[in-house]
């Protein structure tokens, strides 16, 4: 009989196949493991994503959910609070909004670069990848810099789970309650001697005249701080992959970093970071001949449904001048991520450099360690050879 | 199924179905029209699936949130008084045969 284990690490390292099994045979699944349902094509997912009614989000959006979060981030919101909570970033994190990083990211990117200068091999991941989202996102934040290493490593911890025991273990709690604590002390800081920076902003807000809670603040930036490292983090390292295991593709951006942009988003849609996320129904659904109850919940596997050939020709092929819109790389609807317009810059601009200093690598690992996580799917080490 | 136009800035048009609760900008990028980005993802966070509302369909319409109405001050085209988020559009019954044009250029 068929399964889906999104704690194996075989499904950590390959859930592709899986995927097509459950888009082709199974397209409402109920997963034992996670004691969820899972829909898994395009379609499917897109009308959850628009139906945030029928797909809560108020009982938390991670597969498996932190302890005391559900209710308090912009994730684990439904409108019309989110919405509101949402407006107050929203405008600092647009396009136009950013112009101003373009200079420290570059800046940031070279640093690293320049460190690796001379090296034969070196870990993409933890020498570049990690390195540039840690300082931009201090930067970004105005974080106290001697706290880097430390605020990286939780991060990267508290989004993932045991493969053994399939639920958050207790490193994970830990690490997850060091930056609530963190986040705390934060919050207070900039609550007595507020900046000009973001989450000064966030901090100081009102909604309708009504100063937001000091948990909903705390938590905002946990999630804040988490997406901005593991998830910036992780959607490098997947192109960094991709450009490494597609030789004619890193040439073509080579000859022309005009394409990183499409190779970006073709990289979004073939192997995103964020590959599953959840929601729960506020009432019965009846859908490819299963009935499902008001109180279950829901895995969205966007990275399914971002192969799904019923939306995208050819799904398993990367291919940079497919330009796929409407992936569901970010999310969809009202909860996509708040970081599109920061991600896509930071990462071109990492891109542009990276390539510029090393156009040509291989990697050097047959099998990948993957980040242990029934949510997200990046690489934790990416050896690359270069020349 | 609501049926949707779009009119690109060159002329060209296209007509398609989309399953109730759909937004405009989805229905856009799905059917593989030019002319409507979705950089955000539907969240209402970026002006790059900016549409005009052909006349005759404008009051039937909600009326933009605030945050739209923030984003509408961002889009590369002129705003116009007709202009509106295409990810803030849902297709519903009630705006069956809408039709949309399309602006010169999204970002």
């Amino acid at each position: 009989m068929f399964r889906f284990d999104p704690y194996s690490p075989a499904n950590d390292a390959d859930p592709f196949p899986a995927y097509k099994t459950l888009r082709d045979e199974h397209p409402a699944f109920w997963c034992e493991e996670a004691g969820m349902w899972v829909y898994s094509r395009y379609a499917d997912i897109v009308t959850a994503l628009n139906d945030w009614q029928t797909y809560s989000s108020a009982k938390g959006n991670l597969v498996d959910e932190l302890p005391n979060r559900a209710g308090n981030t912009l994730g684990t919101t439904d409108p019309p609070r989110h919405d509101r909570l949402r407006a107050l970033i929203q405008k600092a994190v647009t396009k136009r909004a950013l112009d101003y990083l373009e200079d420290p990211i570059r800046a940031v990117c070279r640093k690293h670069l320049d460190a690796l200068k001379g090296r034969k091999t070196f870990d993409f991941v933890n020498d570049f990848s990690s390195k540039v989202t840690v300082d931009l996102l201090f930067h970004l934040f105005a974080m106290p810099t001697d706290k880097q290493e430390i605020v990286r490593d939780k991060a990267v911890l508290m989004v993932q789970t045991d493969p053994v025991t399939r639920k958050k273990g207790p490193e994970h709690l830990a690490a997850y309650e060091w930056m609530a604590n963190f986040a705390a002390e934060l919050v207070a800081e900039r609550k007595k001697n507020p900046g000009d920076d973001l989450l000064s902003n966030f901090i100081t807000s009102e909604i309708d005249g009504e100063k937001l809670a000091d948990k909903e603040v705390q938590l905002t930036v946990t999630t804040l701080i988490m997406a901005g490292i593991e998830s910036l983090s992780g959607f490098m390292s997947v192109m960094g992959l991709n450009l490494a295991d597609h030789p004619e593709a890193r040439r073509a951006l080579v000859a022309d970093p005009s394409l990183i942009p499409d190779a970006m988003e073709e990289s979004l849609r073939y192997n995103t970071s964020a590959q599953r996320f959840r929601r729960c129904l506020t009432r019965d659904v009846e859908i490819h001949g299963k009935v499902m109850k008001a109180g279950d919940f829901v895995m969205l596997a966007y990275g399914a449904g971002n192969r799904d050939e019923r939306q995208f020709p050819n799904p398993d092929v990367y291919d940079i001048t497919r330009k796929p819109r409407g992936h569901l790389g970010f999310g969809g609807g009202v909860h996509a991520c708040l970081g599109t317009a920061i991600a896509r810059m930071a990462c071109k601009i990492a891109f542009e450099e990276f390539l510029q200093a090393f156009p040509d690598f291989t990697r050097t690992q047959q099998d990948l360690p993957w980040v242990p996580s029934s949510n997200f799917r990046s690489p934790l080490k990416l050896e690359l050879a270069v020349g | 199924m609501p049926t949707v136009t779009y009119i690109e800035h060159d002329g060209t048009e296209h007509r398609v179905e989309l399953p109730a609760g759909w937004t405009l900008m989805q229905g856009a990028t799905l059917n593989g029209i030019n002319g409507i980005e979705g950089e955000c993802g539907g969240s209402c966070g970026c002006a790059t699936c900016h549409v005009y509302v052909d006349e005759a369909y404008l009051d039937k319409l909600p009326a933009p949130s605030e945050t739209e109405e923030e984003m509408l001050e961002c889009t590369a085209s002129p705003r116009r008084a007709n202009s509106r988020l295409s990810c803030q559009i849902k297709a519903m019954p009630e705006i069956d045969g809408i039709v949309v044009h399309l602006p010169e250029t999204q970002s």
